[in-house]
């Protein structure tokens, strides 16, 4: 056996970074032994279910809970009034607003909670939640958010009507939250009046919702002798959780534990705190019992945090040749009734202003205005990177839109604009300091990939035949990994992330950190990150999330955080293990430091190859009394990581599209999507990752929205109109690669699970777009359902037979 | 008050009896009553299929069944499937093709899928995707459960085959 | 979610009679399938409720009514109605005008317009029906109506007939059976197709 040989048995035996290894978690899932929170039982629990208001707009004139408390099974009913006296009536936003927990004066938005039922099972409950008497006295609702800000509009937040700022900058009106506003206007404005072109449309991102399989709940659970309270909840940030419970209860944070297990999907609609979580703890520490309350699908869809509801207009000014001079977007963004979404302090809405794209745009201004509606709060959420799939779209379709007004192929316009490989880390107009990039390179490789030059042929050829073919193209720059603690923090606490790793005598280890998965498979791509680095089998490295009383503080799992600052904690917490092991295998080996050089598990020493020592062996060591002089024992490390930079994962997407003209309905022949997410730590978790964000796109592009009549009623809040792609519809999946490592970070990597859903969107849109592009269209909105789709085809005259 | 009933049934080969009101859905009855929590919720109006379950030789979505139809049945979940420490060919196939990520949809996935390589033993890929039509993911993209259960059905025939 | 119905419906009554019954809003309440008045508070304000069943499920709105803009000239009046179901999960409100034209002697018209909106649960699970069960259910009201005063009209043609007019009233209309009606709206619906009739 060659020694080469013998050293790539000893990586693989690592099963570490790079290798598709089977995931660890998987024994409980297929078992059916997961531990959800609903799965969770806890002696003498009892269950809340919450009374919603039927109305979107409406005074509360009051409230009888006398028929509920008669209800046999039924042990209290909370009421605002109830949460006065501990002042929990209302809670702080992390969006730096303030949201009623039980409404107590109005509703703002239909099924918003007006009382808890709390009983000593489901059945109980809801029929205590069906004899709750409340009198209400409707009033004119907001739906339409272009209409929020007209003079005579009724005023929804009459909590803060007397409020000139609600965290971000001054309102201009009560229904107007803020105003959020970056690059060069003026500079913009003048390169619009010069330019040889201009384009403008009005884009519309839908509200939509993430719907993950597992609904919002939690168990609560205050123990009246410690004064010890116990969350169990699906928080995709649990020390956030922690940290505002321990502010809005005056319970003091070490007494708090907040415990995330095993959570169906995030997709972040598990990151905001709800009213929900409120009112169980506070009935917990009412009546000394566990609390528990789960929510239905339908409150679900309704009145937890949905995504966009974004009113966009994109203009670009170009060159005649189609080199970009100068990029104007705004907004109008419809945050319902309370700012509640996630959102850096700084930043509130979000990192919209990553709207460049991978283009060289030498000026650039954008512009969001977020208001006040009757619908349900939220807005950032659904694999959006914090408003990145807002911004992606954007420009993503009006490149489109640039190309078809000047006749330029719409891959070559791209190539024409795009930051070139040798400008990284380049700094966009708008102020983000891409690390690295190869936009060319990928998009070379997808349009070779897909034959594109056949593709134009043959929808030239299918055209003169009167059939509709598109061929959609994303090319899209994601800002990942909230982030440097200096711009990045909510409600002040910054964005930094932590991993903390035991070794302990017989070579194995235990790595917490503050992230949290929800099914993007953690507790095996960390190990496979510290394996590498440790030189011990992933198999033998646990990785913990979710417990705030074991895992150190982490902003959790949101924007696909975990890998760029949660990955490089553990790095750089296994590196200094490594270092103290490399001091320690000095000791043990009779040599200087520097005479050691590491292989893949073990030090060796220069030169003389046959003396060496594993990391397990150091590990046994490290407890015993064979130590340098003056080195404490132990294994282990803590790093606490606030990253330099976001990361900035990017792809390549092509997707080809059919559609019939006589029904509107679209196939989607191919997708091929190519993405570059720097190192890459375990390909088949990547697949599946890339394969769930495209479902997700697929379902925001082809048929998901969340749609209001005048009055604020929902119209389609459950799973009889919401679309939920099956198995059937879902397209076949074509994933590809490039790899441009992150040079800011310790391993190179980026991030990688919500590029899909960001770079998917727009690549559907534009396929649908394009098929339309030959009879004069220029952009038609979401979602493409065959409906619409069809109306389009009607008003063009060529649904006929 | 509501007269509450005595059901027994078989849950995964072992006699079980229980006391429900005739409006309890078996899907409570099972996750509540009897702590098998791998079937799960994941809506109210009978699409996500997260609850299915096996009754007497059908998938059912336990949420639109109410245990007192279950007297005398045999319901089976994926508590069930592994047998004397061996995962049945379905559950290794979802973690050897990597067709789970969160988990919430596994149980009622595998437990379909289950019965549908009863009933086809080899299913084309469209097959498959229309067997499990009923069973929403939001994870996966449903490709890899494809592989999952074509893994499945290759095992199970090459163990008959004896190969 | 709003919907406006206009209808004309002919009564086999003289226009007084039938104005004289339109101001008894007990009365005219039984006529509503489904439909009761549980408290008068004055003359221009009652409670009442209204109950539908769907299947095994039942709904149960108790509201307000308001009686306004009562006008013996042009024999006309106005009724609002308010109310939510007795589970809080879906709210409705009417806005009901309705006059009487009379025709030839023993015949009219009852002329209503109606704004019907509804709020909740109702909206978002049985908006897409709204409209025709609406027309659905204002063509039951109106036979019941039209009995009533036919009643009416004959018990002042003939001296013996007060005792049976007085039974006929006391008779409240049968409870409001959803899925009936759907039935009913799906067969017009169908008997429209098949048959091209213009509505």
């Amino acid at each position: 056996m060659t020694a080469t040989t013998e050293v790539l048995e000893r990586e693989a035996k690592l099963q570490g970074l790079g290798v598709s290894r089977l995931r660890k978690e998987d024994a409980r899932f297929i078992r059916g032994k997961g531990t959800y929170v609903d799965d969770i039982k806890l002696p003498g629990m009892l269950f809340g279910a919450i009374v919603r208001s039927p109305y979107a707009h409406a005074r509360i004139k009051s409230i009888n809970k006398a028929k509920a408390l008669a209800v046999p099974g039924v042990v209290a009913v909370l009421v605002a009034d109830d949460l006065k006296p501990v002042k929990l009536d209302w809670m702080p936003t992390i969006g730096g607003d303030v949201q009623a927990v039980l409404a107590g004066k109005k509703v703002c938005f239909q099924l918003q909670e007006v009382a808890m039922v709390i009983a000593r099972d489901r059945y109980c409950a809801a029929d205590g939640a069906d004899a709750v008497e409340v009198d209400y006295e409707e009033l004119p609702a907001i739906v339409d958010p272009h209409k929020a800000m007209a003079p005579d509009a009724p005023i929804i937040r009459e909590d803060i009507a007397d409020k000139t700022e609600v965290g971000h900058g001054p309102r201009t009106h009560p229904n107007h939250i803020f105003t959020w506003e970056a690059g060069d206007k003026n500079g913009v404005d003048a390169a619009f009046s010069n330019a040889a072109v201009t384009v403008r449309e009005e884009i519309l991102n839908p509200r939509v919702h993430p719907c993950p399989l597992e609904t919002c709940g939690c168990v609560a659970s205050f123990d009246k002798v410690t004064g010890q309270l116990t969350v169990y909840i699906t928080s995709q940030a649990p020390h956030l959780v922690r940290t505002v419970v321990a502010m809005l209860s005056g319970i003091p944070e070490s007494k708090i534990r907040i415990i995330s297990g095993d959570i169906g999907g995030g997709f972040g609609n598990k990151v905001p705190i709800y009213p929900g979580y409120v009112i169980a703890i506070v009935a917990s520490i009412v009546t000394g019992v566990p609390i528990k309350w789960i929510e239905s699908r339908i409150d679900n869809i309704s009145t937890t945090g949905f995504a966009r509801d974004y009113h966009g207009i994109g203009e670009l000014a170009a060159d005649k040749d189609g080199r970009i001079r100068a990029l104007r977007f705004s907004a109008l963004a419809d945050h319902g009734a309370f700012n509640s979404h996630v959102s850096a302090t700084k930043l509130p809405a979000g990192l919209f202003s990553i709207c460049t794209g991978s283009y060289d745009i030498p000026k650039a201004y954008c512009r969001v205005d977020a208001v006040y509606t009757n619908k349900a709060p939220g807005g950032v959420a659904y694999r959006c990177s914090l408003r990145v799939t807002e911004a992606v779209y954007l420009i993503e379709r009006m490149i489109d839109v640039l190309a078809q007004k000047l006749g330029i192929d719409k891959a070559e316009i791209r190539s024409r604009n795009f930051i070139k490989a040798d400008k990284f880390p380049y700094t966009t107009s708008l102020g983000w300091t891409i690390d690295s990039g190869n936009y060319h390179g990928a998009l070379d490789k997808v349009l070779k990939a897909v034959d594109y030059a056949g593709l134009r042929k043959e929808q030239a050829e299918k055209r003169a035949k009167g059939e509709l073919m598109g061929i959609g193209i994303s090319t899209f720059t994601e800002i990942v990994g909230a982030g440097p603690t200096k711009v990045c923090d909510i409600l002040g606490i910054g964005l930094f992330d932590s991993c903390d790793i035991r070794v302990n005598p017989t070579g194995s280890a235990i790595a917490r950190l503050g992230t949290m998965s929800q099914g993007q498979g953690h507790a095996t791509t960390y190990a496979q990150i510290i394996a590498t680095e440790l030189g011990l089998s992933s198999d033998e490295i646990q990785i913990e999330e979710g417990d705030t009383d074991k895992a150190p503080y982490g902003a959790g799992t949101w924007g696909s955080r975990s890998t760029p600052v949660g990955g490089a904690a553990a790095a750089l917490a296994a590196r200094k293990i490594r270092t103290k092991a490399q001091k320690i295998a000095a000791h043990l080996l009779e040599v200087g430091e520097g005479d050691l050089e590491w292989e893949v598990d073990r030090f060796k020493v220069k030169g003389n190859p046959a003396q060496s020592k594993t990391m397990k062996e150091i590990a046994m060591a490290a407890h015993t009394s064979n130590l340098p002089p003056g080195m404490e024992q132990g294994l282990d490390a803590t790093e606490y990581y606030d990253p330099p930079n976001l990361t900035y994962p990017f792809g390549a997407y092509v997707c080809v599209v059919d559609i019939d003209r006589h029904t509107g309905e679209t196939k989607v022949r191919r997708f091929y999507a190519l993405d570059d997410c720097g190192t890459r730590i375990n390909p088949m978790i990547i697949e599946g990752q890339i394969h769930g964000g495209l479902t997700e796109a697929f379902a925001v592009a082809f048929g998901q929205a969340v749609p209001f009549d005048e009055n604020g009623n929902h119209l389609g809040n459950s799973f009889m109109d919401y679309f939920l792609p099956t198995a059937v519809e879902t397209p076949h999946w074509e994933t590809d690669h490039t790899v441009t490592p992150s040079p800011h970070h310790p391993i190179g990597a980026k991030g990688v699970a919500e590029s899909p859903h960001v770079g998917g969107i727009p690549c559907f849109s534009n396929a649908v777009v394009d098929a339309f592009a030959h009879l004069g269209v220029t952009h038609m909105d979401m979602p493409h359902t065959a409906y619409r789709v069809w109306q389009k085809c009607r008003a063009l005259g060529i649904d006929r037979r | 008050m509501v007269k509450k009933q005595t059901v027994s049934f078989k849950l995964n080969g072992a006699d079980v009896d229980v006391v429900v009101e005739p409006r309890e859905l078996l899907i409570h009855t099972l996750r509540e009553r009897l702590q098998h929590t791998g079937p799960h919720i994941g809506c109210e109006t009978s699409h996500c299929g997260a609850c299915t379950v096996d009754l007497d030789g059908m998938s059912v979505k336990s949420c639109t069944i109410l245990t007192v139809q279950c007297q005398d049945a045999a319901v089976l979940t994926v508590e069930g499937l592994e047998q004397g420490g061996t995962l049945h060919a379905v559950q290794e196939g979802f973690t050897r093709e990597h067709g789970l990520q969160c988990g919430y949809c596994t149980p009622g996935m595998i437990t379909r899928a289950y019965r549908l390589l009863k009933e086809n033993p080899s299913p084309s890929e469209e097959d498959i995707r229309y067997w499990m039509a009923g069973n929403l993911c939001r994870c996966t993209g449903y490709q890899n459960i494809v592989k999952a259960v074509q893994y499945a059905a290759n095992k199970i025939s090459l163990a008959r085959t004896g190969t | 979610m709003k919907v406006q119905i206009d209808k004309r419906y002919p009564q086999p009554c003289s226009a007084q009679i039938a104005w004289g019954f339109l101001q008894d809003i007990e009365a005219v309440a039984a006529c509503m399938p489904g439909a009761k008045i549980t408290e008068r508070v004055d003359s221009a304000h009652y409670k009442g409720t209204v109950t539908a069943k769907l299947g095994p499920a039942t709904m149960s709105f108790r509201g307000e009514v308001e009686v306004a803009d009562v006008d013996g000239n042009s024999r006309s009046l106005r009724l609002l109605g308010k109310g939510t179901d007795t589970t809080g999960s879906s709210g409705a409100s009417m806005n009901l005008s309705a006059h009487i034209e009379p025709a030839d002697s023993g015949h009219c018209m009852l002329v209503g317009g109606c704004e019907l909106s509804v709020s909740g649960k109702a909206a978002a699970f049985g908006g897409r029906m709204m409209s025709t069960l609406g027309d659905q259910i204002l063509q039951q009201f109106a036979e019941n109506f039209a009995k009533q005063v036919g009643a009416l009209q004959t018990a002042e043609g003939t001296a013996a007939a007060p005792a049976s007019a007085a039974a006929a009233l006391a008779t409240p209309a049968p409870a409001l059976n959803v899925l009936a009606l759907a039935w009913t709206t799906v067969k017009g619906w169908l008997r429209g197709l098949i048959f091209k009739k213009a509505t």
